[in-house]
């Protein structure tokens, strides 16, 4: 379960940061990434974050990884406080974006293992789970090859076994199919959808409306730092007065 | 805890990679002995092809100083040209066509005669074979005037000693480890300190902007470890490649020495001296801290940078910030004392020459310890609170 309350970041601007933004912000101290936005994800449902790029989602998806601290509001996941309780926070959650996020010199089991060790996770435990996600994810016959010579399929398994092998809880995928082929974007889809069936709170960032459509039960869309609709898809699809799912959400951002 | 994991994982990681191993193992064995080793062997064969060189002379004179051109003419090695034109002897050494005059005045006979000094002017190009040129031709010079004052002497029944007002016994008290330690114990933090650096450049850039340009960065960060186990983990490991690289180097430097066929036996003795277990001790004492001083701010440079690319650019420049001091170091004159063992690296430079020479002070070396060791706690606290601000993890 995640809860966020009235959240808002802030990120200060340094004079290098000013030159590139342009003139209207040659004043401005801060830049506010997130503003004031609320919404809830439950067990056992996708819960999709739409908006295009900058619009605010990798800050919140890291504010609820516990990577960035919010400078207003507050965030709860499994009902511990993402700045208070951060470390129960992080042993909860597995974190996967589009980048496979691997070291490139380790085998898929050392990867695999690495993460297994700073969950803290038992050796038999450990043994047990990297058996059954090697089965299901068929990576019995690379792994113990340099991640460096796998290809992107064998990669992007080897990064889904790595986020899943501690089976946390709370899954928060930032914009995870960003720069892949379709047959790797399915079998991530594939994933998302599986961690629903097995009950997982699952947070879920695109700036794809089909992926929405595809798999989410929930979707909030996220503009400039501010929500513009929070609530289920069917509500969504019920109100929308644009022919398709694109248009409905620029209608939406850019007609408030 | 988990700065133990991390640390395993990254040394495996950094240890696979070519670049560290080249960086930490293969250079310092192989660069250092065989930089001195070529440096050494070039420089003996130059000198003994300068002596064994026939030189060619010309003489200008030699009517006025017959007995000073013969000896020139029947020493060995040397060929005289007769016939030059005067005005153009400058040009002909500067071509090194031959390699020097020796031009004598028409008053040569006269002022001999009269117990005067006769003047001789010996043209020659000092930049060439490392001055022997010139040794060889006033060794010629100085045997005739030595027999010339002999015979003056006896002219005036005056006993040769008489030249000589004091006998000087020069009783050198250094031991021959504190003069070889003197001379060459400048050289010895060179090694450590730049090989050291060197050894934790690839490792600190790799963990820090390199885990950025990857994207690992937010896996690392999302998992239970805290941010002081992960900076911890990855400082100790470009600590272990500094100091590991180090020693690398000073082994390379004692291997290649004792290979070395030229070196006499005491000098070899006084480095079996110099590496005995308590200066060996003394000297990875400074090696560490000094290591966790590079590693710290390497790392929290590489955290900063947005790129490995970024890293490289702010890193390099460290190098000839960090070469400075030690040169500062070598130079004579610059002790070690109250000041100098609070300056960072500078200090190390001097208090591993002492050391090596055998002639430490106690107390300046606690405080070359109390500073080396003040300073690294306070680097590794910088990076921690560095790695800490997300302006700096998340700086793009």
């Amino acid at each position: 379960m995640i809860e966020i309350k009235s959240l808002s970041k802030e990120f200060k601007l340094t004079k290098q940061h000013r030159r590139e933004l342009g003139e209207s912000f040659t004043d401005k101290k801060s830049i506010r990434a997130v503003n004031d936005i609320s919404f809830s994800c439950k067990p056992g449902q996708i819960f999709g974050l739409i908006g295009p790029n900058g619009a605010g989602k990798t800050t919140t998806l890291r504010m609820v990884a516990t990577m960035l601290k919010p400078t207003h509001g507050s965030i709860s996941v499994c009902g511990h406080d993402t700045v208070h309780a951060n470390q129960q926070v992080r042993k909860k959650i597995g974190f996967m974006t589009g980048q496979t996020a691997l070291y490139d010199r380790l085998t898929p089991n050392e990867m695999v293992q690495y993460m297994a060790e700073l969950h803290g996770m038992k050796k038999d435990l450990f043994f047990q789970r990297r058996q059954s996600l090697f089965d299901l994810l068929d990576m019995h016959d690379f792994a113990d090859r340099r991640i460096a010579r796998l290809s992107t399929g064998m990669k992007q398994k080897t990064s889904i076994a790595r986020t899943i092998i501690h089976d946390p809880e709370v899954m928060i995928f930032d914009e995870p199919t960003s720069g892949l082929d379709v047959m790797t974007s399915r079998a991530i889809m594939n994933l998302i959808r599986s961690c629903k069936d097995d009950g997982k709170t699952v947070l879920f960032s695109t700036h794809r409306m089909g992926e929405i459509n595809q798999v989410c039960d929930h979707l909030a869309i996220i503009y400039n730092g501010e929500l513009y609709f929070n609530g289920s898809l069917n509500v969504f699809k019920e109100e929308m007065t644009q022919p398709t799912f694109e248009d409905e959400f620029i209608f939406r951002v850019e007609g408030k | 805890m988990k700065i133990w994991i991390i640390f395993k994982k990254e040394l495996k990681d950094i240890l696979r990679d070519r670049r560290t191993i080249m960086m930490m193992i293969v250079f310092p064995l192989l660069l250092a002995p065989a930089l001195i080793t070529v440096v050494s062997k070039v420089q003996m064969m130059q000198m003994k092809k300068a002596q064994e060189k026939k030189l060619k002379l010309h003489f200008i004179g030699k009517e006025y100083a017959p007995n000073l051109y013969q000896d020139f003419v029947s020493s060995e090695r040397i060929i005289m040209i007769p016939y030059l034109q005067k005005d153009s002897i400058q040009h002909y050494i500067q071509d090194e066509f031959i390699d020097a005059v020796i031009e004598v005045s028409s008053h040569y006979n006269l002022a001999l005669g009269q117990n005067k000094k006769a003047s001789i002017k010996v043209y020659f190009k000092g930049s060439d074979s490392m001055g022997i040129t010139k040794k060889r031709v006033e060794q010629i010079i100085k045997e005739r005037e030595r027999f010339i004052i002999n015979e003056r002497m006896a002219r005036l029944h005056l006993d040769i000693d008489i030249m000589d007002a004091f006998e000087i016994d020069r009783v050198d008290i250094s031991s021959s480890q504190e003069k070889i330690g003197k001379a060459a114990g400048g050289f010895l933090p060179y090694i450590f300190i730049i090989f050291g650096f060197m050894g934790a450049m690839y490792p600190g850039l790799d963990l820090g902007a390199g885990e950025k340009e990857r994207g690992t960065l937010e896996t690392i960060l999302s998992s239970p470890a805290s941010r002081f186990d992960i900076v911890m983990g990855k400082f100790l490991v470009v600590l272990s490649a500094a100091i590991a690289t180090s020693f690398i180097a000073i082994g390379g430097l004692y291997l290649a020495v004792q290979q070395f066929p030229d070196i006499p036996v005491e000098i070899l003795q006084v480095i079996q001296d110099v590496l005995s277990l308590k200066v060996f001790l003394m000297i990875m004492g400074l090696v560490i801290p000094v290591s966790a001083f590079f590693s710290a701010i390497i790392l929290s440079l590489s955290i900063y940078a947005k790129s490995f690319k970024e890293a490289q650019s702010i890193v390099a420049p460290l190098n000839i910030i960090i070469i400075f001091p030690a040169i500062i170091g070598t130079l004579p004159g610059i002790e070690l004392n109250h000041t100098t063992a609070l300056i960072p690296v500078l200090n190390v430079s001097l208090a591993a020459k002492d050391l090596v020479a055998g002639i430490i002070d106690p107390i300046l070396m606690a405080e070359v310890y109390g500073s080396l060791f003040f300073l690294a706690g306070l680097s590794i606290w910088f990076c921690v609170k560095w790695f800490n601000r997300e302006e700096t993890i998340f700086r793009n």
